[in-house]
């Protein structure tokens, strides 16, 4: 199989979700009406409390990130998802795709749409509130925003896995987690404020230390940036094994035609 | 090529419930399925024919026994046969908001198709399964019909070597379906594919079917030719014969090819394996009388399926 043909095997899941997001109405609920509701609330909470500048960057921070960390999860899970509610289940796993065809493409429109996002939460803020977000330069945004979509990615594979474990409704477990994180890793407050429990579990989350590395731009101070990308690469890579191993065993039990009935 | 489509040994299948008992759902299947070939799978509901379809494609797996599917380990090789083989569903579907060329484009794409390979074999199938009318209509407003057409032009889109198709008729008028099976012949004939099947509808398998294996209750109780089935269960056609005077109805059970005989007075009954020959010789039984009527009724596997569904 040569490149181009590879490509388009990741592609399809990006091309279905486009085209599927396109024809939803609420697609406009997901990019720009709830981005647009918890950047304001945030906002006009710092001006209530009278927040500094450096608290309005820290909580301004988080709400962005967390915006787009779940506008990008989302598509993620939606390569199963779509297959799941249109029954089409049996005609994706028929063909010869591995699971990071379906994940990554699937990414690739989550890392689009989450960037639209970005651009308008960005924008906005930047009018609004008077917080320049691109103050530190391109390639921190880069950087951060990376460190999001792996855990966006992250996120949808355990919704997938979940799915494929449990059968149809498990994916509310699996979005569980994505509350879990907006808990422990640091969104609107820093961890030290966590009991010691829950920030030994913040530790374990990428995600906090992409935070941490990004206010570090406008509230200097020490980050691990090495170690969160170094958990974030672990967890991707383990997600994707636990993926492979889930589709094979909903091969094993069956589950993989109940999805389709 | 000269492998078989699928050899299997021995195949297996049970699911088991979440308090830990188990269901056997396929028993020691072993059949082999020649290159080229259009087999069909036939048995009365929940006997395991789409479970079968499903473990011969890949898309679940076995508890034993040994599968090759074109001379490929199903286990071991099984990215390299889902490249070669392709299923249309029963009751297909598809992403619902995507059009029809949408649909085909994204599964062309899933086989790794890509630029104007892409855009003409998508084309080709669209022309091929005649959809043209519907190219940009939604999957979610077409009709069974078309939406069972839909589900064949994707099954070619990789020109498979071996194509599956579970209950490719169901629910369809009786005109779309004749359409639908002068299609399956088409393509089998056109791209030399080996064609595996699964129908309740018995002219269907008459109609496309060098083989037939009848499966019950996970188990396969019979297996062979359209035409050796009926002989085998001495279904052979069924002659009736109403006549006036005398007629020497006990010769004709000692005639070559008499399956059985049910003699009233005034009507016989025979079943014969191959009227044309044997018609003649018992005709001339009845020279002493006068015949009033003759009714052939050949046997159709709807019979076969009612005596092996029992
Ligand atoms: N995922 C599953 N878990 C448990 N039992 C299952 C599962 N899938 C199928 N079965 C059972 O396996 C048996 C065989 O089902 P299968 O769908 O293969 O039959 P079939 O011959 O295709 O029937 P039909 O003619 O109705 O399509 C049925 O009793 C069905 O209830
Ligand atoms: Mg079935």
């Amino acid at each position: 199989m040569n490149w181009q043909g590879e490509l388009n095997k990741f592609l399809a899941s990006a091309y279905k979700n486009w085209i599927i997001s396109r024809r939803n109405i609420f697609t406009i609920f997901e990019l720009f009406f709830w981005p647009m509701i918890s950047l304001l609330s945030i906002g006009l909470l710092t001006r209530f409390l009278k927040m500094d500048d450096s608290m309005v960057s820290f909580l301004l921070v988080g709400a962005i990130a967390l915006t787009i960390l779940q506008v990008a999860q989302i598509d993620v899970a939606y390569v199963l998802l779509f297959d799941m509610w249109s029954k089409s289940i049996k005609n994706t796993f028929i063909a010869p795709i591995k699971s990071y065809h379906l994940v990554f493409g699937a990414l690739l429109f989550g890392i689009l749409r989450g960037s639209v996002v970005f651009i308008i939460l960005v924008t906005v803020s930047r009018y609004l509130f008077g917080f320049d977000f691109l103050v530190g330069g391109l390639l921190p945004v880069l950087i951060f925003l990376a460190g999001i979509y792996a855990m966006a990615a992250v996120i949808g594979i355990a919704v997938c896995v979940s799915i494929l474990t449990f059968g149809q409704k498990a994916d509310v477990a699996a979005w569980s987690l994505s509350g879990l994180i907006l808990l422990v890793s640091g969104i609107y407050y820093p961890i030290d404020v966590l009991p010691s429990i829950l920030q030994t579990l913040a530790k374990a989350i990428p995600l906090t230390y992409f935070l941490e590395y990004y206010r570090s731009i406008f509230i200097p101070g020490p980050h691990h940036l090495i170690w969160g990308a170094s958990l974030a690469a672990f967890y991707l890579i383990f997600g994707l094994i636990m993926l492979d191993r889930a589709i094979e065993r909903a091969r094993k039990t069956g589950i993989l035609l109940r999805l389709s009935e | 090529m000269t492998e078989k489509s699928v050899e299997a040994k021995g195949i297996c299948k049970m699911y088991k419930s979440l308090l830990g008992s188990s269901t056997t759902i396929l028993d020691n299947i072993s059949l082999d399925i020649e290159a080229g070939e259009i087999f069909g799978l036939l048995g009365p509901n929940g006997s395991g024919k789409t479970t079968l379809i499903s473990i011969f494609s890949t898309l679940i797996y076995p508890e034993a026994g040994s599968l090759f599917i074109l001379g490929m380990n199903a286990r071991r090789d099984k990215g390299e046969i889902r490249k070669v083989i392709n299923i249309s569903t029963a009751k297909p579907n598809f992403p619902w908001s995507l059009t029809v060329r949408e649909n085909l484009r994204h599964y062309g794409m899933l086989y790794g198709l890509y630029g104007s390979d892409l855009s003409r074999t998508v084309d080709d199938q669209i022309e091929a399964f005649e959809l043209g009318d519907f190219r940009d209509k939604r999957f979610e407003d077409l009709s069974t019909g078309i939406k069972q057409r839909l589900s064949l032009a994707k099954a070619m889109l990789n020109h498979p070597r071996l194509l599956f198709l579970d209950e490719p008729t169901t629910g369809l008028d009786p005109d779309i379906s004749m359409k639908t099976r002068m299609l399956v012949k088409r393509i089998h004939e056109e791209e030399n594919i080996s064609v595996i099947l699964s129908t309740h509808y018995m002219p269907e398998a008459e109609m496309l079917c060098d083989r037939i294996a009848f499966l019950r209750k996970g188990r396969i109780v019979a297996m062979d030719t359209p035409r050796n089935l009926k002989k085998h269960l001495c279904l052979g056609e069924r002659v009736v014969i109403s006549y006036q005077g005398q007629a020497d109805t006990a010769a004709i059970e000692k005639l070559p090819g008499i399956l059985g005989l049910k003699a009233q007075k005034g009507r016989v009954e025979i079943s014969i394996d191959r009227g044309e020959e044997s018609l003649d010789q018992i005709i001339k039984l009845f020279s002493g009388a006068k015949i009033l009527d003759i009714d052939i009724k050949e046997p159709d596997l709807e019979d076969v399926f009612i005596e092996l569904a029992r």
